[in-house]
């Protein structure tokens, strides 16, 4: 937690009235300044309705839940509660007040009215100006550097296997305020920028050809027989014929393997190798643990075919050594191998033979360097000029390219080293800049504070680091150079949409929204929560598996990017006929007719529980404790991602959930009737009356998704109601209620969501204006996902950016 | 494998190898101690006890050596006790060095008994060896264990050394698939641990732990190629700092606290280069770099001693772990006429003639590491002793007896002279303490103070 700047600083500086405040998250929440007539219009329009629906528990003395309307010194004060006021529409909105237990409710009209006022007097917001708040500097997060690297320089880095995990804020790994750069990742930055570049940059103007080949390429007379593995035991000779263009010397370089078995075996072999039918050398194989022997041999071949064969001709065992058979396992299988394990053919080593690197021109448009010294600056002022504006994303300007073309100069002026050379150190420093790692945003040019548009680099990176987790590309690159991306908006996205690389946004955005990530990894024992009945795997063994787990993440995948590609409506993802599944999958859930491995879309059959993600095996078991379901994680679950009304973290000293047991003197009880104890706990019942039967309505579900008409030997009633007052009788009139009369709750959590993943920062209450724009147009246009998502980019927060004074006023060239 | 390329290519191999050996202390009359003490020296203007000093001022070293699959028992204890004892068979190679050395008899590990894990002993025994932790049994990324002790040292060794510590091992090729009994590869193939949860894994590549040391190329020309690595990293470091100032006052807010982020991480890096050079000039073995991995197993374990020796005399770290083989191993030894696996032969059942191959087997190894300690015995210190003298080797396993897979009555021998704190030529019975307590012992010799427990150590050993 920081500590909360002085306010009358921020407010200097703010010069808009916004101030530092703490609540518990990460980011400091932004306190608003309500217009002057907010007063005047607080006692005209809004305290009559808060007198006839919510004083008789927070006014004239009574302060339920710590919040008292009378509370304040003045009108003013009270006006200017901006977290009292943003607890106020959305528990209004969301029916949770005032309960539905205390009388008449107010009207839509009521309603309508109270959100007005606080959004547009204690707010103070203008819908044609709307604060777009400001995103902190971020740096790359691992999916994101792995990505980039990619596009960059076509190399792919394992950054999840090289750099530590990135944090997390707001639920989401984009977060600029949480992802840090500790030393420890900077020296793996340094690291990786060598390393990258020393794999991705051909280090030479030319090379010598190679052909590489292994075992598999290596075929028996009958054409069938691989080299992967041969039998001691068998006689056989494999060969590859390797077709030659140039009379030439040609080296060869052969790398073979012997295995044994973990017993003793007595066979031995001699492997013969021949070239164009002459014998070469003969290796003795017998039995040893791994061993590998590497030969090279030279040749002058003359064009044509050349066949380089290996021929295993067994010898007589050797003598068995007299060991009893060991007591500890079953009679072994045993066996001596011979393996190819690699054969290159590089050449012709003659250098006037010589060709480019396949991937130099990538990186050397314009061939090998000129051999003056003027020359090769020039060429490489424009190799780094075109690779340092690519990787930064933006211009660069030119005494900073000149002082990268001297760090490759320092380079390749020196006896010994080559041009690449001198071009990847350059490079290597652009990789480890923190114009690189980070991304850096600017208002368009000649923009005069407080608020700007972003300009359109910055705009080509927001775009592209949303939809794709990477950097911009050519195209996107070049309507911003050309000042045309703004206006071209639309149909970018509708191409980027469409892009493989979409599907970034697809693995990203479920991955932490949904949690699908984590089915990876969620520790359930497969074996206690199916029960013995339950379908094997291949191995004949019940086990949550990672086929079986990825089968799941993939299930949750295909089903958001069926939408995203249709663009079709949110609702689905909560209620459908159809999902994505295969074969292990279907069996899991009970649907007849889906075989194989292949995830496939699949007709739900009349009356399915299944479609929509919350009954998808992800969900249920991201939200599931190791042996049993957990009806609380599964509410909050609702609450925090579906209805965007998570309660507060439970307070200290709260009763254990298992306590409740002793109330059922030795008989065992189901959840629900634990959770029922629990919640005559008044400490506990205002958030789990809220949780609970949303929770429960999915017992039918076990901890894996799996279907199940009893818990603890007792039938399970799903049945529940609402927080806000409406009746379910099980799952499939919960999600009935979800899509129907609560969907504008679920609009508006989408959006917040979407929102947040998006510019990388946590909402504050001037957001509220722009999620409710975008709830409304989802409502007038069936919730199509394009309305989302083209809602969020058209948003002031994602084209616009405030302007700090910053320590000097010079651009970030 | 009787063809000439084959022979030509063993003989090039074993006389690069011999190259390497005999090059070895030739060109090093003496070490570039004078350069390598001075951080020590300013340590001691600080007030605190100098580390891993020896009361001549020399530098004391500590090592761990490791083999696998435990040892058999009658062939290992010596007879008698204190001062007047036998050498058992296995340590007859030790008999020139009977003053040099100490047996240590009823060391425990606790851990890496089967508690409530069940089976896992090869994997426990490894994990267990230098932590005294028990080892969680995971099979995939929760591994858990303890610090080890070379590791606790190494962490307050700072700038006293070019390196902290050294993880070396010959246990080049890993089995792929499922290690021992649901635990993780990672207990099996580390024995040093920089925290419960992150090994530190070590190099089984002769060239490459030498390159690391004294840097890349033939004699004459590490220096310069070091240089270069570390002139390539500046150039990086100049750069992008110039970058991230220009940058940092440019931004606001939290803009500037991330790039002071970024800032704090490139001085660091910056520090520790400077600190490379405060030790001047890299020592150069006048001796060729060790090509990769030696075939012969033998070999390969040698010239893993022999880097360990050189980096001791070189003071290039006073903090080693060796592992020779990851517990449970099953090489065969076919150079010893032994074709069976050792795992397999350490599950004797009291076959006559497997308990013999054990029994050759343990010599082997100790043929091994008794040419290391001659080795180090024949290299004089700055103070006039032997580098022996100046060091405290601990050579041992996590298994006791192979064959019922124990973990009491560690088989561990003690060399070296401690710098004249430890009192060798003994055989010690400790009737059953914590091998932990052992660990505590020699950190307090390195001068590591405040270190409470190690593991499940109980105390320290009295007697040493």
């Amino acid at each position: 937690m920081v500590p909360t700047p002085d306010s009358r600083f921020w407010r200097a500086l703010f010069g808009l009235g916004l101030v530092g405040a703490v609540v518990g998250m990460a980011r400091a929440v932004e306190t608003a300044t309500p217009r002057p007539s907010a007063a005047v219009t607080y006692r005209r329009d809004v305290e009559p309705i808060l007198k006839k629906y919510c004083h008789e528990c927070h006014a004239d003395g009574m302060d339920k839940g710590g919040v008292a309307f009378d509370a304040y010194k003045s009108d003013a004060e009270l006006v200017g509660q901006t977290k009292l006021w943003l607890a106020a529409l959305k528990n209004t909105r969301a029916g949770l007040m005032p309960p539905k237990d205390e009388g008449t409710r107010p009207s839509a009209a009521e309603l309508d009215t109270l959100a007005r006022w606080i959004k547009h007097e204690a707010f103070a917001l203008d819908p044609e100006h709307l604060e777009p708040g400001r995103v902190t500097v971020r740096r790359l997060n691992r999916v994101e550097y792995r990505n980039t690297i990619r596009d960059l320089l076509g190399y792919d880095f394992n950054a999840e296997a090289e750099f530590p995990p990135d944090d997390s804020g707001n639920g989401f790994d984009n977060n600029g305020d949480v992802l840090t750069v500790s030393p420890l990742l900077l020296e793996k930055y340094l690291a990786a920028a060598e390393a990258i570049v020393d794999k991705a940059l051909p280090k030479v103007g030319s090379v010598m050809r190679e052909r590489s080949y292994t075992g598999k390429d290596f075929r028996g007379e009958n054409g069938r027989v691989g080299a992967e593995q041969l039998s001691a035991k068998k006689p056989i000779t494999v060969s590859k014929v390797v077709k030659i263009d140039q009379a030439a010397t040609y080296q060869v370089v052969i790398e073979l393997e012997s295995r044994g078995s973990f017993d003793f075996d007595p066979s031995r072999c001699d492997l013969v190798c021949r070239v164009d039918g002459q014998e070469h050398f003969k290796d003795r194989i017998e039995w040893s643990e791994r061993k590998t022997m590497r030969r090279e041999l030279q040749f002058t071949w003359q064009p044509g075919d050349h066949v380089i064969s290996f021929e295993v001709v067994p010898l007589p065992p050797a003598k068995m050594p007299e060991v009893k058979p060991d007591p500890f396992g079953p009679p072994a299988q045993t066996r001596v191998d011979a393996r190819v394990a690699a054969v290159t053919v590089r050449g012709p080593l003659e250098r006037r033979y010589w060709t480019v690197p396949e991937n130099h021109a990538r990186f050397f448009p314009a061939g090998p360097a000129p051999e003056d010294a003027q020359g090769r600056d020039r060429y490489a002022r424009q190799i780094l000029g075109r690779f340092a504006e690519r990787a930064f994303r933006r211009p660069v300007a030119p005494d900073q390219v000149e002082r990268l073309v001297g760090l490759a100069r320092q380079a390749y002026v020196q006896q010994g080293r080559t041009f690449e050379e001198g071009v990847g150190r350059a490079m290597m420093a652009v990789l480890a800049s923190p114009r690189f790692i980070f991304r850096l945003e600017e208002p368009v040019a000649g923009a005069r504070g407080p608020v700007a548009p972003v300009d359109e680099f910055a705009l080509a990176s927001r775009l592209s680091y949303f939809l794709w987790s990477t950097m911009p590309d050519e195209t996107l690159f070049d309507l911003a150079r050309r000042g045309e991306l703004r206006s071209n908006l639309a149909a970018q996205v509708s191409r980027m949409l469409k892009d493989s690389r979409a599907q970034a946004l697809v693995r990203n955005f479920t991955g932490q929204w949904l949690q699908a990530r984590d089915v990876e990894f969620v520790p359930i024992n497969g074996r206690i929560v199916l029960g013995p009945d339950a379908p094997r795997n291949r191995e004949g063994r019940i086990e949550f598996d990672s086929g079986f787990r990825r089968a799941m993440r993939s299930e949750t995948e295909f089903y958001f990017d069926h939408i995203l590609q249709g663009d079709r409506s949110l609702l689905e993802l909560i209620d459908s006929d159809y999902t994505f599944l295969n074969e292990r999958l279907a069996q899991h859930y009970g649907i007849a007719g889906v075989t194989g491995d292949q995830m496939r879309l699949v007709r739900l059959p009349q009356g399915s529980v299944r479609g929509g993600v919350l009954t998808q095996g992800t969900v249920l078991a991201v939200t599931s404790n190791p042996t049993r379901t957990s009806p609380v994680k599964r509410g909050l679950f609702i609450l925090d991602n579906f209805l965007g009304t998570p309660p507060p973290p439970p307070p200290a000293n709260v009763p254990n959930l298992e306590d409740a047991k002793k109330e059922f003197k030795g008989r065992e009880p189901r959840l629900s009737e634990m959770l029922a104890v629990h919640r005559e706990n008044k400490l506990c019942s205002s958030c789990h009356n809220r949780m609970d039967p949303l929770g429960l309505a999915f017992e039918n579900f076990n901890a894996l998704g799996g279907w199940r008409d009893t818990e603890a030997r007792q039938p399970i009633d799903a049945s529940g109601e609402l927080a806000s007052g409406e009746r379910f009788a099980d799952v499939k009139s919960l999600k009935q209620l979800l899509v129907g009369p609560r969907r504008a709750d679920f609009y508006r959590c989408m959006a917040e969501k979407m929102l947040t993943y998006a510019l990388g920062r946590g909402l504050e209450f001037y957001d509220v204006e722009t999620v409710d724009a975008i709830a409304a147009r989802l409502e007038r246009e069936q919730g199509r996902i394009s309305v989302l998502l083209t809602g969020v980019i058209e948003s002031s927060a994602f084209q616009n950016r405030r302007i700090l004074p910053a320590a000097s006023s010079v651009s970030l060239r | 494998m009787n063809t000439p390329g084959n022979r030509a290519e063993a003989r090039a191999s074993s006389l690069s190898r011999r190259q390497f050996l005999r090059g070895v202390g030739v060109g090093l009359a003496l070490p570039v101690f004078e350069s390598a003490l001075a951080p020590l020296g300013l340590a001691a203007t600080v007030g605190a006890a100098p580390l891993a000093t020896t009361a001549s001022g020399a530098p004391l070293r500590m090592a761990y050596v490791y083999f696998p699959n435990g040892a058999h028992q009658d062939y290992w204890w010596p007879t008698g006790a204190g001062a007047n004892f036998s050498l058992g068979r296995t340590m007859q190679p030790l008999a020139a060095l009977r003053g040099s050395i100490q047996v240590l008899g009823g060391l425990d590990h606790k851990n890496a008994a089967a508690g409530n894990d069940g089976a896992g002993d090869h994997a426990r025994a490894n994990a267990t060896f230098l932590t005294g932790a028990r080892a969680r049994k995971t099979d995939s990324a929760d591994i858990q264990v303890g610090v080890s002790v070379d590791q606790i040292v190494a962490q307050r060794m700072g700038s006293a050394t070019r390196f902290a510590s050294m993880e070396l091992s010959c246990d080049a090729v890993r089995k792929s698939g499922r290690c021992d009994s649901g635990y993780s590869c990672a207990y099996q193939y580390n024995l040093s641990w920089a925290s419960a949860t992150t090994p530190m894994a070590p190099e089984p590549n002769p060239r490459l732990v030498f390159e690391r040391l004294f840097g890349a190329g033939g004699p004459g020309e590490r220096q310069k190629n070091f240089r270069h690595r570390q002139e390539t990293q500046r150039s990086l470091l100049d750069f992008v700092l110039d970058d991230a100032r220009a940058l940092q006052r440019q931004l606001a807010g939290n803009d500037r606290h991330k790039l002071d982020e970024y800032l704090t991480g490139v001085r660091e890096i910056e520090q520790r280069i400077q600190r490379a050079e405060k030790f001047g000039d890299l020592p150069d073995p006048q001796s060729d770099t060790p090509a990769g991995i030696p075939t012969n197993y033998g070999d390969h374990m040698d010239i893993m001693y022999d880097l360990m020796a050189l980096a001791f005399q070189t003071d290039s770290t006073r903090v080693a772990t060796l592992l020779l083989a990851g517990d449970g191993s099953n090489r065969a030894y076919p150079q010893i006429g032994i074709p069976e696996g050792h795992h397999y032969c350490s599950h004797h059942r009291n076959s006559e003639e497997l308990m013999e191959k054990i029994g050759k087997i343990d010599l082997y190894y100790m043929e091994r590491f008794a040419r290391f300690l001659k080795k180090l015995d024949g290299i004089k210190d700055v103070d006039g002793r032997s580098v022996l003298h100046n060091s405290m080797i601990v050579y041992g396993c996590g298994n006791s007896d192979g064959n019922r897979h124990t973990h009491d009555n560690l088989p561990i021998v003690l060399a070296g002279g401690g710098g004249g704190t430890l009192t060798p030529g003994h055989y010690r019975q400790y009737g059953g303490r914590p091998m932990s307590d052992l660990f505590l012992s020699l950190s307090d010799r390195m001068g590591v103070t405040g270190v409470a427990r190690i593991g499940d150590s109980r105390g320290r050993v009295a007697a040493l």
